[in-house]
Protein backbone atom coordinates (compact mmCIF):
# COMPACT_ATOMS: atom_id res chain seq x y z
CA UNK A 1 0.00 0.00 0.00
CA UNK A 2 1.47 3.58 -1.14
CA UNK A 3 2.32 5.73 1.68
CA UNK A 4 -0.07 8.79 -0.01
CA UNK A 5 -3.20 6.36 1.29
CA UNK A 6 -1.36 6.35 5.02
CA UNK A 7 -0.95 9.99 4.80
CA UNK A 8 -4.58 10.53 4.37
CA UNK A 9 -5.80 7.97 6.52
CA UNK A 10 -4.33 9.94 9.20
CA UNK A 11 -5.91 13.23 7.73
CA UNK A 12 -8.87 11.64 8.78
CA UNK A 13 -8.17 9.87 11.94
CA UNK A 14 -7.46 13.78 13.16
CA UNK A 15 -10.58 15.21 11.99
CA UNK A 16 -11.95 12.48 13.36
CA UNK A 17 -10.35 12.98 16.86
CA UNK A 18 -10.95 16.74 16.39
CA UNK A 19 -14.56 15.87 15.75
CA UNK A 20 -15.01 13.71 19.26
CA UNK A 21 -12.46 15.91 21.54
CA UNK A 22 -14.35 19.74 21.52
CA UNK A 23 -13.83 22.48 23.79
CA UNK A 24 -17.15 24.21 23.38
CA UNK A 25 -18.50 25.26 20.57
CA UNK A 26 -20.52 22.71 18.18
CA UNK A 27 -19.24 24.37 14.90
CA UNK A 28 -15.66 23.18 15.20
CA UNK A 29 -17.04 18.84 15.46
CA UNK A 30 -19.03 20.45 12.54
CA UNK A 31 -16.12 21.60 10.79
CA UNK A 32 -14.27 18.21 11.58
CA UNK A 33 -17.19 16.73 9.99
CA UNK A 34 -16.31 18.74 6.45
CA UNK A 35 -12.65 17.62 6.93
CA UNK A 36 -13.59 14.06 6.96
CA UNK A 37 -15.53 14.03 3.90
CA UNK A 38 -12.62 15.67 2.45
CA UNK A 39 -10.15 13.33 3.05
CA UNK A 40 -12.43 10.36 2.22
CA UNK A 41 -13.04 12.35 -1.07
CA UNK A 42 -9.41 12.89 -2.27
CA UNK A 43 -8.82 9.28 -0.77
CA UNK A 44 -11.17 8.33 -3.26
CA UNK A 45 -10.42 10.45 -5.98
CA UNK A 46 -6.56 8.59 -5.56
CA UNK A 47 -8.02 4.93 -5.79
CA UNK A 48 -10.11 5.68 -8.60
CA UNK A 49 -7.46 7.20 -10.77
CA UNK A 50 -4.71 4.85 -9.58
CA UNK A 51 -6.64 2.12 -10.50
CA UNK A 52 -7.54 3.13 -13.80
CA UNK A 53 -11.39 2.59 -13.11
CA UNK A 54 -13.15 5.31 -15.00
CA UNK A 55 -16.37 4.10 -13.89
CA UNK A 56 -15.69 4.79 -10.03
CA UNK A 57 -14.92 8.81 -11.22
CA UNK A 58 -18.12 9.16 -9.94
CA UNK A 59 -17.79 7.99 -6.75
CA UNK A 60 -15.88 11.21 -5.15
CA UNK A 61 -18.55 13.61 -6.32
CA UNK A 62 -21.70 11.40 -5.22
CA UNK A 63 -20.02 11.24 -1.94
CA UNK A 64 -19.48 15.46 -1.94
CA UNK A 65 -23.79 15.44 -2.94
CA UNK A 66 -24.13 13.16 0.59
CA UNK A 67 -21.60 15.33 2.84
CA UNK A 68 -22.95 18.76 1.28
CA UNK A 69 -27.09 17.40 2.46
CA UNK A 70 -25.30 16.71 5.64
CA UNK A 71 -23.95 20.00 6.47
CA UNK A 72 -26.47 21.43 5.70
CA UNK A 73 -28.66 19.80 8.15
CA UNK A 74 -25.80 20.29 10.78
CA UNK A 75 -26.28 23.98 10.26
CA UNK A 76 -29.59 24.10 10.13
CA UNK A 77 -29.64 22.05 13.79
CA UNK A 78 -26.67 24.54 14.53
CA UNK A 79 -29.15 27.98 13.87
CA UNK A 80 -32.06 26.03 16.01
CA UNK A 81 -29.36 25.61 18.34
CA UNK A 82 -28.45 28.90 18.42
CA UNK A 83 -32.08 30.22 18.81
CA UNK A 84 -32.30 29.03 21.74
CA UNK A 85 -29.22 29.98 23.47
CA UNK A 86 -27.67 32.48 21.76
CA UNK A 87 -24.42 30.68 21.35
CA UNK A 88 -23.34 27.04 19.99
CA UNK A 89 -21.43 26.06 23.21
CA UNK A 90 -22.18 22.14 23.36
CA UNK A 91 -22.45 21.95 27.20
CA UNK A 92 -25.72 24.11 26.96
CA UNK A 93 -27.04 20.75 25.74
CA UNK A 94 -28.08 19.56 28.77
CA UNK A 95 -32.19 19.36 28.63
CA UNK A 96 -32.31 15.72 28.58
CA UNK A 97 -29.95 14.01 31.11
CA UNK A 98 -31.58 12.28 33.55
CA UNK B 1 -45.79 19.65 9.73
CA UNK B 2 -47.21 20.36 6.19
CA UNK B 3 -48.45 17.15 4.76
CA UNK B 4 -46.56 17.11 1.58
CA UNK B 5 -43.61 17.94 3.20
CA UNK B 6 -44.33 15.02 5.80
CA UNK B 7 -44.76 12.40 2.85
CA UNK B 8 -41.61 13.42 1.84
CA UNK B 9 -39.26 12.88 4.80
CA UNK B 10 -41.43 9.70 5.54
CA UNK B 11 -40.78 8.63 2.06
CA UNK B 12 -37.00 9.32 2.28
CA UNK B 13 -36.65 7.14 5.53
CA UNK B 14 -38.68 4.41 3.85
CA UNK B 15 -36.72 4.75 0.70
CA UNK B 16 -33.50 4.77 2.51
CA UNK B 17 -33.66 1.59 4.06
CA UNK B 18 -35.06 -0.23 1.24
CA UNK B 19 -32.03 1.40 -0.99
CA UNK B 20 -29.59 -0.19 1.95
CA UNK B 21 -31.52 -3.83 2.18
CA UNK B 22 -31.56 -3.91 -1.65
CA UNK B 23 -28.05 -3.62 -2.37
CA UNK B 24 -25.32 -5.11 -2.76
CA UNK B 25 -22.90 -2.18 -3.88
CA UNK B 26 -20.86 -1.19 -0.65
CA UNK B 27 -21.74 2.48 -2.16
CA UNK B 28 -25.47 2.33 -2.41
CA UNK B 29 -25.57 0.80 1.22
CA UNK B 30 -24.26 3.72 2.78
CA UNK B 31 -25.79 6.53 0.38
CA UNK B 32 -29.53 4.66 1.75
CA UNK B 33 -27.87 5.00 5.56
CA UNK B 34 -27.52 8.81 4.66
CA UNK B 35 -30.64 9.09 3.50
CA UNK B 36 -32.67 7.71 6.12
CA UNK B 37 -30.64 9.65 8.53
CA UNK B 38 -31.30 13.23 6.95
CA UNK B 39 -34.74 12.02 6.97
CA UNK B 40 -34.84 10.77 10.37
CA UNK B 41 -33.36 14.20 12.17
CA UNK B 42 -36.17 16.21 10.44
CA UNK B 43 -38.94 13.65 12.13
CA UNK B 44 -37.14 14.01 15.17
CA UNK B 45 -38.35 17.81 15.18
CA UNK B 46 -41.87 17.03 15.00
CA UNK B 47 -42.95 19.33 17.72
CA UNK B 48 -40.67 22.47 17.39
CA UNK B 49 -39.35 22.76 21.45
CA UNK B 50 -35.67 23.09 22.56
CA UNK B 51 -35.43 19.19 23.56
CA UNK B 52 -36.37 18.33 20.05
CA UNK B 53 -33.30 20.02 18.50
CA UNK B 54 -31.36 18.81 21.34
CA UNK B 55 -32.21 15.39 20.43
CA UNK B 56 -31.99 15.64 16.93
CA UNK B 57 -28.55 17.58 17.37
CA UNK B 58 -27.03 14.88 19.27
CA UNK B 59 -28.56 12.09 16.88
CA UNK B 60 -26.97 13.77 13.89
CA UNK B 61 -24.03 13.86 15.21
CA UNK B 62 -23.53 10.44 16.45
CA UNK B 63 -24.69 9.17 13.11
CA UNK B 64 -22.92 11.25 10.60
CA UNK B 65 -19.59 10.37 12.63
CA UNK B 66 -20.58 6.20 12.68
CA UNK B 67 -21.28 7.01 8.84
CA UNK B 68 -17.93 8.68 8.44
CA UNK B 69 -16.23 6.14 9.88
CA UNK B 70 -18.39 3.69 7.60
CA UNK B 71 -17.09 5.19 4.49
CA UNK B 72 -13.66 5.24 5.54
CA UNK B 73 -14.12 1.36 6.32
CA UNK B 74 -15.32 1.02 2.63
CA UNK B 75 -12.86 3.15 1.00
CA UNK B 76 -10.00 1.15 2.97
CA UNK B 77 -11.86 -2.16 1.97
CA UNK B 78 -11.37 -1.02 -1.95
CA UNK B 79 -7.80 -0.74 -1.87
CA UNK B 80 -7.44 -4.47 -0.68
CA UNK B 81 -9.45 -6.84 -2.55
CA UNK B 82 -9.96 -3.60 -5.44
CA UNK B 83 -13.88 -4.52 -5.27
CA UNK B 84 -17.44 -2.89 -4.36
CA UNK B 85 -19.85 -6.01 -3.95
CA UNK B 86 -20.79 -6.71 -0.31
CA UNK B 87 -19.16 -9.92 0.77
CA UNK B 88 -17.52 -11.05 3.80
CA UNK B 89 -13.72 -9.56 3.50
CA UNK B 90 -11.40 -11.20 4.68
CA UNK B 91 -8.93 -8.27 6.04
CA UNK B 92 -9.70 -7.96 9.28
CA UNK B 93 -9.05 -4.24 9.82
CA UNK B 94 -11.48 -2.39 7.58
CA UNK B 95 -14.01 -6.08 8.91
CA UNK B 96 -13.56 -3.93 12.64
CA UNK B 97 -13.76 -0.76 11.13
CA UNK B 98 -17.30 -1.30 9.96
CA UNK B 99 -18.37 -3.42 12.82
CA UNK B 100 -17.31 0.02 14.84
CA UNK B 101 -19.25 2.25 12.88
CA UNK B 102 -22.11 -0.01 12.38
CA UNK B 103 -22.18 -0.53 16.33
CA UNK B 104 -22.32 3.62 16.44
CA UNK B 105 -25.45 3.37 14.33
CA UNK B 106 -27.46 0.65 16.71
CA UNK B 107 -26.58 2.53 20.02
CA UNK B 108 -24.59 -0.86 21.57
CA UNK B 109 -21.90 -0.23 24.38
CA UNK B 110 -19.98 1.69 24.55
CA UNK B 111 -21.86 4.14 22.34
CA UNK B 112 -25.26 4.08 23.96
CA UNK B 113 -25.08 7.21 25.46
CA UNK B 114 -27.21 8.85 23.19
CA UNK B 115 -30.48 6.75 22.76
CA UNK B 116 -31.99 7.35 26.30
CA UNK B 117 -31.55 10.95 25.45
CA UNK B 118 -32.20 11.05 22.21
CA UNK B 119 -35.66 8.91 22.72
CA UNK B 120 -36.24 11.22 25.80
CA UNK B 121 -36.36 14.66 23.30
CA UNK B 122 -38.81 13.35 20.92
CA UNK B 123 -42.76 11.97 21.05
CA UNK B 124 -43.65 8.91 21.32
CA UNK B 125 -44.61 8.22 17.63
CA UNK B 126 -40.77 9.49 16.82
CA UNK B 127 -39.05 7.59 19.55
CA UNK B 128 -40.51 4.84 18.34
CA UNK B 129 -39.18 4.93 14.68
CA UNK B 130 -35.98 5.80 16.05
CA UNK B 131 -36.19 2.00 18.32
CA UNK B 132 -37.64 -0.07 15.50
CA UNK B 133 -37.28 1.48 12.08
CA UNK B 134 -33.75 3.08 12.66
CA UNK B 135 -32.35 -0.59 13.73
CA UNK B 136 -33.45 -2.18 10.55
CA UNK B 137 -30.76 -0.94 8.12
CA UNK B 138 -27.19 -1.55 9.88
CA UNK B 139 -28.71 -4.85 11.13
CA UNK B 140 -29.45 -5.43 7.53
CA UNK B 141 -25.77 -4.90 6.51
CA UNK B 142 -24.29 -6.65 9.40
CA UNK B 143 -26.16 -9.47 8.33
CA UNK B 144 -24.98 -9.53 4.74
CA UNK B 145 -20.84 -9.34 6.12
CA UNK B 146 -21.27 -11.49 9.50
CA UNK B 147 -18.67 -14.25 8.65
CA UNK B 148 -15.71 -11.12 8.85
CA UNK B 149 -16.81 -9.87 12.18
CA UNK B 150 -14.38 -10.50 14.54
CA UNK B 151 -16.34 -12.71 17.37
CA UNK B 152 -14.83 -12.04 20.57
CA UNK B 153 -15.21 -8.66 19.89
CA UNK B 154 -19.00 -8.44 18.95
CA UNK B 155 -19.77 -10.93 21.96
CA UNK B 156 -18.00 -8.52 24.09
CA UNK B 157 -19.71 -5.71 23.15
CA UNK B 158 -23.25 -7.37 23.29
CA UNK B 159 -22.67 -8.39 27.07
CA UNK B 160 -21.55 -5.04 28.11
CA UNK B 161 -24.59 -3.91 25.95
CA UNK B 162 -26.79 -5.95 27.96
CA UNK B 163 -25.59 -4.67 31.18
CA UNK B 164 -25.91 -1.01 30.72
CA UNK B 165 -29.35 -1.52 29.21
CA UNK B 166 -30.17 -3.38 32.64
CA UNK B 167 -28.39 -1.39 35.06
CA UNK B 168 -28.95 1.69 33.25
CA UNK B 169 -32.61 1.67 33.46
CA UNK B 170 -33.15 1.11 36.85
CA UNK B 171 -33.42 4.21 38.01
CA UNK B 172 -35.62 5.66 35.56
CA UNK B 173 -39.18 7.31 36.12
CA UNK B 174 -39.32 8.56 32.65
CA UNK B 175 -41.12 5.49 30.41
CA UNK B 176 -39.29 6.92 26.77
CA UNK B 177 -35.87 6.44 28.59
CA UNK B 178 -37.13 2.80 30.00
CA UNK B 179 -38.07 1.87 26.35
CA UNK B 180 -34.56 3.46 25.52
CA UNK B 181 -32.43 1.36 28.00
CA UNK B 182 -34.24 -1.68 27.02
CA UNK B 183 -33.73 -1.58 23.26
CA UNK B 184 -29.92 -1.15 24.35
CA UNK B 185 -30.27 -4.29 26.09
CA UNK B 186 -32.30 -6.39 23.16
CA UNK B 187 -29.91 -5.14 21.00
CA UNK B 188 -26.62 -6.92 23.44
CA UNK B 189 -29.42 -10.07 22.92
CA UNK B 190 -29.38 -9.92 19.27
CA UNK B 191 -25.64 -9.06 18.86
CA UNK B 192 -24.55 -12.30 20.42
CA UNK B 193 -25.70 -15.09 17.53
CA UNK B 194 -24.93 -13.07 14.51
CA UNK B 195 -21.56 -14.66 14.27
CA UNK B 196 -23.12 -18.08 14.89
CA UNK B 197 -26.54 -17.76 13.33
CA UNK B 198 -27.51 -14.61 11.55
CA UNK B 199 -31.04 -15.96 10.70
CA UNK B 200 -31.75 -15.18 14.52
CA UNK B 201 -30.55 -12.07 14.70
CA UNK B 202 -33.04 -11.21 12.30
CA UNK B 203 -36.40 -13.41 14.34
CA UNK B 204 -35.15 -11.74 17.48
CA UNK B 205 -34.95 -8.28 15.38
CA UNK B 206 -38.68 -9.01 14.52
CA UNK B 207 -40.31 -9.81 17.52
CA UNK B 208 -38.12 -6.86 18.88
CA UNK B 209 -40.28 -4.80 16.76
CA UNK B 210 -43.42 -6.17 17.45
CA UNK B 211 -43.09 -5.85 21.04
CA UNK B 212 -41.50 -2.12 21.05
CA UNK B 213 -44.39 -1.40 19.01
CA UNK B 214 -47.15 -2.55 21.10
CA UNK B 215 -45.42 -0.69 23.69
CA UNK B 216 -45.56 2.12 22.36
CA UNK B 217 -48.76 2.13 21.05
CA UNK B 218 -49.99 1.61 24.23
CA UNK B 219 -47.89 4.75 25.71
CA UNK B 220 -49.27 6.16 22.52
CA UNK B 221 -53.03 6.07 23.54
CA UNK B 222 -53.39 7.56 26.87
CA UNK B 223 -50.19 9.65 25.70
CA UNK B 224 -48.17 9.34 28.92
CA UNK B 225 -44.76 9.50 29.53
CA UNK B 226 -43.76 9.06 32.98
CA UNK B 227 -44.17 6.58 35.50
CA UNK B 228 -46.34 9.00 37.47
CA UNK B 229 -48.84 9.73 34.50
CA UNK B 230 -49.03 5.70 33.64
CA UNK B 231 -50.17 5.32 37.51
CA UNK B 232 -53.31 7.63 36.64
CA UNK B 233 -53.99 5.79 33.69
CA UNK B 234 -55.92 3.16 35.26
CA UNK B 235 -58.96 5.09 34.83
CA UNK B 236 -58.67 5.91 31.28
CA UNK B 237 -58.38 2.85 29.99
CA UNK B 238 -58.83 0.14 32.28
CA UNK B 239 -58.35 -2.61 29.28
CA UNK B 240 -55.43 -1.36 28.45
CA UNK B 241 -53.56 -1.91 31.55
CA UNK B 242 -53.46 -6.17 31.62
CA UNK B 243 -52.65 -5.84 28.48
CA UNK B 244 -49.78 -3.48 28.73
CA UNK B 245 -48.97 -5.30 31.77
CA UNK B 246 -48.88 -8.90 29.39
CA UNK B 247 -46.85 -6.66 27.02
CA UNK B 248 -44.12 -5.69 29.36
CA UNK B 249 -43.67 -9.13 30.88
CA UNK B 250 -43.15 -10.56 27.44
CA UNK B 251 -40.81 -7.88 26.86
CA UNK B 252 -38.79 -9.69 29.70
CA UNK B 253 -38.72 -12.48 28.01
CA UNK B 254 -41.30 -14.52 30.51
CA UNK B 255 -42.35 -18.16 28.98
CA UNK B 256 -46.11 -18.45 28.02
CA UNK B 257 -45.59 -15.56 26.01
CA UNK B 258 -43.85 -14.68 22.99
CA UNK B 259 -40.91 -12.89 23.89
CA UNK B 260 -39.71 -15.80 25.30
CA UNK B 261 -39.15 -17.45 22.25
CA UNK B 262 -35.81 -15.25 20.96
CA UNK B 263 -34.19 -15.60 23.95
CA UNK B 264 -34.65 -19.55 23.87
CA UNK B 265 -33.41 -20.11 20.53
CA UNK B 266 -30.09 -17.71 21.05
CA UNK B 267 -29.62 -19.66 24.08
CA UNK B 268 -29.85 -22.88 22.15
CA UNK B 269 -27.55 -21.39 19.54
CA UNK B 270 -24.80 -20.79 22.22
CA UNK B 271 -25.08 -23.80 23.60
CA UNK B 272 -24.52 -25.86 20.48
CA UNK B 273 -21.66 -24.03 20.24
CA UNK B 274 -20.16 -24.90 23.68
CA UNK B 275 -20.69 -21.43 25.01
CA UNK B 276 -22.07 -21.46 28.60
CA UNK B 277 -21.07 -18.87 30.48
CA UNK B 278 -22.26 -16.01 28.25
CA UNK B 279 -26.11 -17.10 28.36
CA UNK B 280 -25.74 -17.26 32.14
CA UNK B 281 -24.49 -13.89 32.39
CA UNK B 282 -26.99 -12.68 30.00
CA UNK B 283 -29.80 -14.39 31.52
CA UNK B 284 -28.68 -12.70 34.95
CA UNK B 285 -28.15 -9.29 33.98
CA UNK B 286 -31.47 -9.39 31.85
CA UNK B 287 -33.65 -10.23 35.31
CA UNK B 288 -32.62 -6.30 35.86
CA UNK B 289 -34.73 -5.54 32.95
CA UNK B 290 -37.23 -7.48 34.14
CA UNK B 291 -37.39 -5.94 37.62
CA UNK B 292 -38.14 -2.32 35.75
CA UNK B 293 -40.52 -3.83 33.69
CA UNK B 294 -42.24 -5.49 36.55
CA UNK B 295 -41.89 -2.10 38.63
CA UNK B 296 -43.96 -0.48 36.01
CA UNK B 297 -46.60 -3.63 36.18
CA UNK B 298 -46.86 -3.07 39.88
CA UNK B 299 -47.61 0.86 39.17
CA UNK B 300 -50.47 0.35 36.89
CA UNK B 301 -52.25 -2.85 37.39
CA UNK B 302 -51.57 -3.68 41.21
CA UNK B 303 -51.59 -0.52 43.36
CA UNK B 304 -53.20 2.39 43.85
CA UNK B 305 -50.59 5.41 44.35
CA UNK B 306 -51.74 8.42 46.73
CA UNK B 307 -53.33 10.46 44.36
CA UNK B 308 -56.29 13.47 44.76
CA UNK B 309 -60.25 12.30 44.76
CA UNK B 310 -60.64 13.95 41.33
CA UNK B 311 -58.10 11.82 39.73
CA UNK B 312 -60.05 8.60 40.55
CA UNK B 313 -63.44 9.44 38.40
CA UNK B 314 -62.76 10.39 34.99
CA UNK B 315 -65.42 11.05 32.55
CA UNK B 316 -65.01 8.50 29.33
CA UNK B 317 -64.21 10.17 26.48
CA UNK B 318 -63.93 8.33 23.08
CA UNK B 319 -60.61 7.95 22.00
CA UNK B 320 -59.56 10.03 19.11
CA UNK B 321 -55.79 8.82 18.49
CA UNK B 322 -54.80 6.73 16.21
CA UNK B 323 -53.80 3.17 16.59
CA UNK B 324 -53.42 1.17 13.96
CA UNK B 325 -52.52 -2.26 14.19
CA UNK B 326 -53.03 -2.29 18.31
CA UNK B 327 -54.91 -5.42 18.69
CA UNK B 328 -52.85 -7.79 15.82
CA UNK B 329 -50.07 -6.04 17.96
CA UNK B 330 -51.00 -7.10 20.79
CA UNK B 331 -51.73 -10.49 19.85
CA UNK B 332 -48.34 -11.23 18.19
CA UNK B 333 -46.58 -10.02 21.52
CA UNK B 334 -48.27 -12.58 24.02
CA UNK B 335 -49.92 -15.46 21.81
CA UNK B 336 -47.23 -17.00 19.62
CA UNK B 337 -45.29 -19.29 21.47
CA UNK B 338 -47.56 -22.17 20.56
CA UNK B 339 -46.76 -21.61 17.29
CA UNK B 340 -42.59 -21.72 17.75
CA UNK B 341 -41.73 -24.69 15.73
CA UNK B 342 -43.89 -23.18 12.21
CA UNK B 343 -42.09 -19.91 12.68
CA UNK B 344 -39.12 -21.29 13.26
CA UNK B 345 -39.22 -22.95 10.28
CA UNK B 346 -39.37 -19.49 8.32
CA UNK B 347 -35.74 -18.75 9.85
Amino acid sequence: MPIIYMNITLAFIISLLGMLIYRSHLMSSLLCLEGMMLSLFIMNTLMALNMHFPLANIMPIALLVFAACEAAVGLALLISISNTYGLDHIHNLNLLQC
Amino acid sequence: MNPLAQLVIYSTMIMGTLITSLSSHWFLAWAGLEMNMLAFTSILIKKANPRSTEAATKYFLMQSTASMILMMAITLNNLFPGQWIMMNNPNQLTSLIMMVALVMKLGMTPFHFWIPEVTQGTPLIPGLLLLTWQKLAPILIMYQIYPSINTNILMTLSTLSIMAGSWGGLNQTQLRKILAYSSITHMGWMMMTLVYNPNITAFYLLIYIIMTSTMFMALNLSSNTTTLMLSRAWNKLTWLMPLMSVTLLSMGGLPPLTGFLPKWITIQELTKNNNFIMPSVMIIMTLLNLYFYLRLIYITSMTLLPTSNNTKMKWQFENTKPTPLMSPLIVLTTLLLPMSPTILTMF
